[in-house]
């Protein structure tokens, strides 16, 4: 595939200027880098600990959940419209008049967004690290700055999906319902997990719910390969030896590696982006 | 010999040069005083030669044909006009012109360029008006057209004055969002301008303005091709492709009916104006004076009001006739033909 670096820059640098200054993005993202100050400001305050992240375990846990319901909304805020909308209102035919491929337009929206998801995750949790750092002295940049990348990763993972719906659903409406049906998918996919998981274990359902320590059959932690926002949270906390969560101990298989579990992430962001290429390739503007 | 408005590189203002192409001149600038040289552009050199050859172009979209089997050729340098009531393939055919739709059938070649497996070579030389401009809402005029300089990859230091030419310089950092439809469809008009595009594709590029606006547009279309630029535009009103157009199709159903100089197919269509004469105290009578009166037809009187059908040159003969034969020649209107007019006489009116 040709791809002229130029065209996707120039692509990329419009898509940031433009939705950057969307007033609902930006609504989101401070109250993203909000919430994510109050936590680790909060949590900063309690951690004694010396981990991997500067004794902030409470804090990852934190920021977890916070950056799993917020920067999926603003990968799907941001990409639901970007090959629907824009060929229903005409802004896409003038875009693709110009000298330029459609692979690199679509690359150049890939990049130019997820520049914005980026910048979502360092400005929020890169506060919020310095706050650990400085309450816990400890300081460990490298750690804290694997975990941004694991979260920008993770909203990647829902934006090349959106832009995939973008590209496959005719009109701006319909996007919008494939974006809803994204950012349910994972609460949804679990459900039907956890349901599929209490039908055929040995537990009872009390037990479950009382929490403590057990562990879970090993097609359920393969099946979180299927669900984006469980595979970004165990990523995370195999990444950071992080063992409890919620009241749950679970400690994680040994077969399910740092390293699988990002190839994992990655295969959710190159396959619908592929695909997402194809349908783009193939739709009258 | 050419004329083309040209831009002093230093202080940015307007002159306006003559020359045969490609000849070579050195000129002044009489606000800066800087000179320098200008090389008249050499296009027209082959002009008369196809630049845009369509072969066979269809496109169905499920079940209905939106283009059947259309094929026809813009020659360098000219206006070419693509003429139709809405709904009748025009914008589905412009789209084809740009690859930006997936045809049935057909070829598309611009300059020699298959438009869909040498679209970047193909694309190279167009600019392209789409019928709704749509832009980004939250870029300034100037970023907008920042981002479309750099697509093409041209200077962007010609933005103030295209922004200016235009209208839009005095809301050049003001967000696109806030605009009324007709700026918009002046901004779009505006990337059009950018380098020297040299096949112009508009698609009714004076829909939705205001008239003083519309006299603009006009104006830039016939600028663009003095500096040597092909233009196709595309329109459902008679009177705008018969100021502006060298030559003309004529699109209905997706059907191309008629391809030919606009002198020709006027021939072939033969619809003259039409002339309402208010003649007080008429009273439905006809008056004898107008009676074999030869050059005139589709006489007929409704009340105070004669409606005939005849050049423009006979209507200052009617009314001396009129004066002449003591009746009293109150308001007079001309009613342009209209493309239904034409499009009647074109299809037989079985087709409309």
């Amino acid at each position: 595939m040709n791809l002229d670096r130029k065209s996707v820059y120039t692509v990329a640098k419009k898509e940031f200027t433009d939705h950057i200054r969307n007033r609902w993005i930006l609504i989101l993202i401070i109250v993203f880098i909000m919430l994510t100050l109050v936590a680790s400001f909060l949590a900063g305050q309690r951690s004694t600990s010396d981990t991997t992240l500067g004794g902030a375990e409470e804090t990852v846990v934190t920021l977890l959940s916070i950056a799993g319901i917020l920067l999926p909304l603003i990968a799907i805020m941001l990409g639901f419209a970007t090959i629907a909308g824009e060929a229903e209102s005409g802004a896409l035919a003038l875009v693709l008049s110009y000298p330029i491929r459609r692979s690199e337009v679509l690359l150049g929206k890939f990049l130019g967004l997820g520049g914005i998801l980026a910048f979502t995750a360092l400005v929020g949790f890169g506060v919020g690290g310095l706050f650990i750092t400085i309450s816990s002295g400890t300081a460990q940049i490298l750690g804290f700055l694997a975990f941004i990348g694991l979260t920008v990763l993770f909203g990647l993972m829902y934006l090349s999906p959106i832009i995939c719906l973008s590209a496959l659903l005719k009109r701006r409406v319909t996007a919008i319902g494939g974006g809803i049906f994204l950012f349910l998918w994972s609460p949804i996919y679990d459900m039907i997990i956890f349901g599929v998981f209490l039908a055929t274990s040995d537990l009872s359902t009390t037990q479950i719910m009382q929490g403590g320590s057990f562990s879970l059959p090993a097609w359920m932690w393969w099946s979180i390969g299927l669900s984006p926002s469980d595979l970004y949270e165990t990523t995370v906390m195999k990444a950071f030896n992080v063992q409890q969560a919620f009241g749950y101990s679970m400690p994680l298989p040994d077969y399910l590696s740092t390293g699988l579990l990002i190839v994992f992430m990655c295969l959710w962001i190159a396959i619908p982006l592929l695909l997402a290429y194809v349908f783009f390739r193939r739709r009258d503007i | 010999m050419v004329t083309q408005t040209i831009r002093c590189p230093t202080c940015h203002t307007p002159m306006t040069v003559q020359g045969t192409p490609g000849q070579r001149i050195v000129i002044t600038c009489s606000t800066c005083k800087a000179s320098g040289q200008f090389t008249f552009p050499a296009v027209h050199q082959d002009q008369g030669q196809t630049c845009i050859a369509v072969s066979h172009l269809t496109k169905t979209y499920k079940d209905t044909i939106a283009v059947n089997d259309v094929s026809f050729t813009v020659k360098r340098g000219e206006i070419f006009g693509f003429l139709g009531p809405n709904g009748a393939g025009k914008t589905t055919t412009l789209k084809a012109l740009l690859g930006l739709i997936h045809t049935d059938g057909g070829t598309i070649t611009i300059d020699g360029h298959d438009i869909y497996h040498d679209g970047i070579q193909a694309k190279k030389q167009l600019a392209y008006l789409p019928e709704r401009v749509a832009l980004y809402d939250n870029l300034t005029p100037t970023q907008t057209m920042q981002f479309f300089c750099e697509l093409r990859g041209e200077d962007p230091s010609q933005i103030p004055i295209i922004l200016k030419e235009v209208g839009l310089d005095q809301v050049s950092t003001r967000k696109v969002g806030g605009f009324s439809k007709g700026m918009v469809q002046l901004l779009g008009i505006a990337q059009i301008l950018i380098g020297h595009p040299s096949i112009c594709i508009l698609d009714e590029p004076s829909s939705g303005l205001d008239p003083r606006w519309v006299k603009v547009v006009r104006e830039k279309i016939r600028q663009l091709n003095d500096a040597g630029a092909t233009v196709i535009f595309s329109s459902h009103i008679l009177s705008e492709v018969e100021s502006l157009c060298d030559r003309v199709a004529i699109i209905d159903k997706g059907r191309l009916i008629a391809e030919d100089s606009l002198e020709k197919i006027q021939s072939v269509v033969q619809v003259k104006p039409r002339l309402e004469i208010t003649v007080p105290g008429l009273k439905g009578k006809t008056p004898k004076v107008l009676q074999g009166l030869s050059g005139i037809s589709d006489l007929s009187i409704r009340g105070d009001v004669i409606t005939v059908t005849c050049e423009p040159s006979l209507r200052g003969k009617i009314i001396t006739l009129l004066q002449d034969g003591g009746y009293t020649v109150g308001n007079i209107k001309t009613i342009e033909p209209s493309l239904e007019d034409a499009f009647l006489k074109l299809v037989g009116g079985s087709a409309l």
